[in-house]
């Protein structure tokens, strides 16, 4: 009962989020130097249409109409946000945003998490070994691999990886999720295009947050491992094998909250890592509607990632009162 | 197997402590944190370990255990458990077995000895598969009995997170996990700090009488006086990693050897009389690093202090009719 309140009280908060998010965008856009909205309007009218048919052209564009106060706009927004219509994209021409932001958003979401699991599992594991060896050269090596991947941003890595592996050695692809050839559906060669053009995407997700992980871990086991309880159980005589669970459980906590950050992290770099490797996923299509100043797509690509975010971090909250009693009865 | 074949084979749990050395390794080198313990320790008694903090107490009890924990390592001895051997020479999963069926180590009352994420009742059973008793349920029955024996609430505690529990209860909890598996050796680190006078009085006489009933051998590391008087059938005096004087409680406290244990007793505020009369012991105990390789160790805050205690390590004397003590003074007399 207390953790189905406390569900709804996060999604509630969740909801208020994207609120927030999606009037910052609205506003964020009119803001913009030139107001590209009445811009479109002047040059439509120059072209020769009636101030009506313009304003028509520019409604279905833009979802709202440049003459109205600004407040019944943002109203109309919402009103409009509210039915999932997020307006129609300016670059593809009469296509509506939601439609391509709900064909490239699963694309990114593969690549993020697939990049998130690759490198929580690789660190985790790498964490716990280096915390346990870390008087020996191994846990040593580990640490200092830990700090300096830590160091690197992910454009740097993913560009690296894009020179060493389409360029220098080109033994992955570069770019689409798949091959066009294929037929698109649950077939092995389909998945494996899938697979194998994923690889370098996910390999500079994992690169780039493995270090982190690696910190994290072994700070946390440490810790852990000079726990009264885990002498304790020592002392009893618990099986080795129960009391790693211990340990574990316990160590691997304070990384649900490392968890939810770093997908606001992730989703943020796939700006950049699908940009370089020409990876169609929203980070790139928000980039390229930038650039192609698509006003439309922007807005719907910036929100769909922000709810994203959001929606992880609700989950991974919800995960941690779940996983620990201590917090589970304080709400 | 039922909870009963696990009893260990000898019934009275004596421990015989030969020559043990323990160091630690610090950054400015290695230390000894106990040197040449030889000490027995009768089953069927409550045994008081005493002195100040860092004077080995709770290094002993963990050596017994086999429990050093690193950067601390023990260099040699011997440690004699009736019906078990040498426990310094187990390793692994006969080591693991042993602690089980022998030990039962009550940490203070502010420690976190149990695991902050599972239930006490799920540690319980944590705890009965480790030792290979199949009837969980019956192991639940026997801890609940015996928390509601040393008053806490059975059904409550054990279905409680470790944070839902007051040091006082943990403490008590602790005990039950002691004492679940018919452990022969209770070994209890400071059962009163930390707690209230009226607590404290509560647990000594809790222990006190399981101590009887089951016929333990128990071991009470502590600081306070009134503690091993109170409690203990013998006394063992630790200061700098040795023992200095060991001995029945009766005797060892109305008429200490050892100018160390004099100045314990001296130091101890009467009810009756001035408060004047307690004498604090002049200086302070040495640390790892400071303790002297050579000669008695407490020379340096010893009235009776003569040119042979700068030289040679005081052998143990006989005194308390089958005690002993280490010092020159009595040595000479």
């Amino acid at each position: 009962m207390q953790l189905l309140r406390r569900l709804i009280s996060r999604l509630v908060g969740g909801a208020i989020m994207v609120l927030v998010v999606a009037s910052f965008t609205f506003f964020l856009v009119r803001l913009m130097p030139g107001n590209p909205v009445a811009a479109e309007y002047n040059t439509l009218i120059m072209r020769g249409m009636t101030p009506t048919q313009a304003q028509n052209e520019v409604r279905v564009m833009y979802g709202y109409i440049p003459h109205e106060p600004l407040v019944d706009q943002y109203f109309h927004y919402l009103w409009q946000l509210l039915h999932f219509n997020l307006g129609q994209s300016i670059s593809y021409e009469g296509v509506s945003v939601l439609h391509i932001v709900l064909s490239d958003a699963p694309w990114t979401i593969v690549l993020v998490f697939l990049g998130l699991i690759t490198s929580f599992l690789l660190g985790v594991t790498a964490g716990v070994i280096a915390a346990v060896k870390r008087s020996t050269g191994l846990g040593n090596a580990l640490t200092v691999s830990g700090s300096l991947l830590h160091g690197i941003p992910q454009f740097v890595v993913a560009l690296l990886l894009a020179f060493l592996f389409t360029t220098l050695w080109p033994i992955f692809p570069f770019g689409a999720p798949y091959n066009a050839n294929l037929t698109v559906g649950f077939n092995f060669p389909f998945l494996g295009s899938v697979a194998y053009h994923a690889v370098l995407p996910v390999a500079a997700y994992a690169i780039s947050s493995y270090g982190g992980w690696l910190l994290t871990m072994k700070s946390s086991v440490i810790s852990v491992l000079g726990d009264d309880f885990v002498l304790a159980a020592e002392i009893r005589g618990v099986k080795p094998r129960i009391r790693f669970g211990y340990i574990a459980r316990n160590a691997i906590l304070p990384l649900f909250t490392v968890f939810a950050l770093s997908l606001g992290f992730m989703f943020g770099g796939s700006l950049f890592i699908e940009n370089i490797f020409d990876y169609n996923g929203l980070g790139n299509l928000l980039v390229t509607s930038i650039s192609n100043r698509d006003y439309p797509l922007m807005s719907g690509a910036f929100l769909f990632i922000t709810m994203a975010v959001i929606l992880s971090n609700i989950i991974a909250d919800f995960l941690y009162s779940v996983v620990d009693p201590r917090i589970r009865r304080s709400t | 197997m039922s909870l009963y074949d696990l009893a260990p084979t000898a019934e009275d749990a004596g421990i015989h402590i030969q020559n043990l050395t323990v160091s630690y390794d610090t950054d400015r080198g290695r230390f000894n944190a106990l040197k040449n313990v030889t000490l027995d320790i009768r089953p069927r008694h409550i045994t008081g370990f005493i002195g100040e903090s860092g004077s080995g107490k709770t290094t002993l009890a963990m050596a017994m255990m086999n429990a050093i924990q690193p950067p601390g390592r023990i260099d040699g001895g011997a440690i004699l458990l009736d019906g078990a051997g040498d426990v310094l020479q187990l390793r692994g999963e006969p080591l693991r077995r042993l602690r089980g069926r022998y030990f039962g180590f009550v940490f203070q009352a502010s420690s976190n000895s149990l695991n902050p994420l599972k239930r006490v009742g799920a540690q319980l059973m944590d705890l009965g598969r480790s030792h290979g008793i199949s009837d969980l349920r019956g192991l639940l029955r026997e801890a609940k009995a015996l928390a509601e024996r040393i008053g806490l609430d059975g059904d409550r505690v054990l279905t409680s997170y470790q944070h839902e529990l007051s040091g006082g209860m943990r403490q008590r909890v602790g005990l039950v996990f002691a004492l679940v598996l018919k452990a022969r050796i209770l070994i209890l680190d400071e059962p009163t700090t930390a707690l209230d006078m009226l607590t404290q009085q509560a647990v000594l006489e809790i222990v006190r009488s399981i101590h009887q009933e089951q016929g333990l051998t128990t071991i009470v590391i502590t600081h306070d006086m009134g503690v091993v008087a109170e409690m203990a059938d013998r006394v063992v005096v630790m200061y700098a990693g040795r023992v200095v004087e060991e001995g029945p409680t009766f005797s060892l406290l109305t008429n200490p050897q050892h100018p160390y244990t004099q100045g314990l007793i001296r130091a101890i505020p009467r009810i009756t009389g001035n408060l004047d009369d307690a004498k604090p012991l002049p200086g302070s105990p040495p640390d790892l690093a400071t303790i002297p390789t050579k000669g008695c160790v407490f020379r340096e805050r010893c009235y009776a202090r003569t040119s042979v205690c700068d030289t040679v390590d005081p052998v143990p004397t006989s005194a308390h009719g089958d005690g002993l003590v280490m010092c020159h003074g009595v040595d000479a007399s």
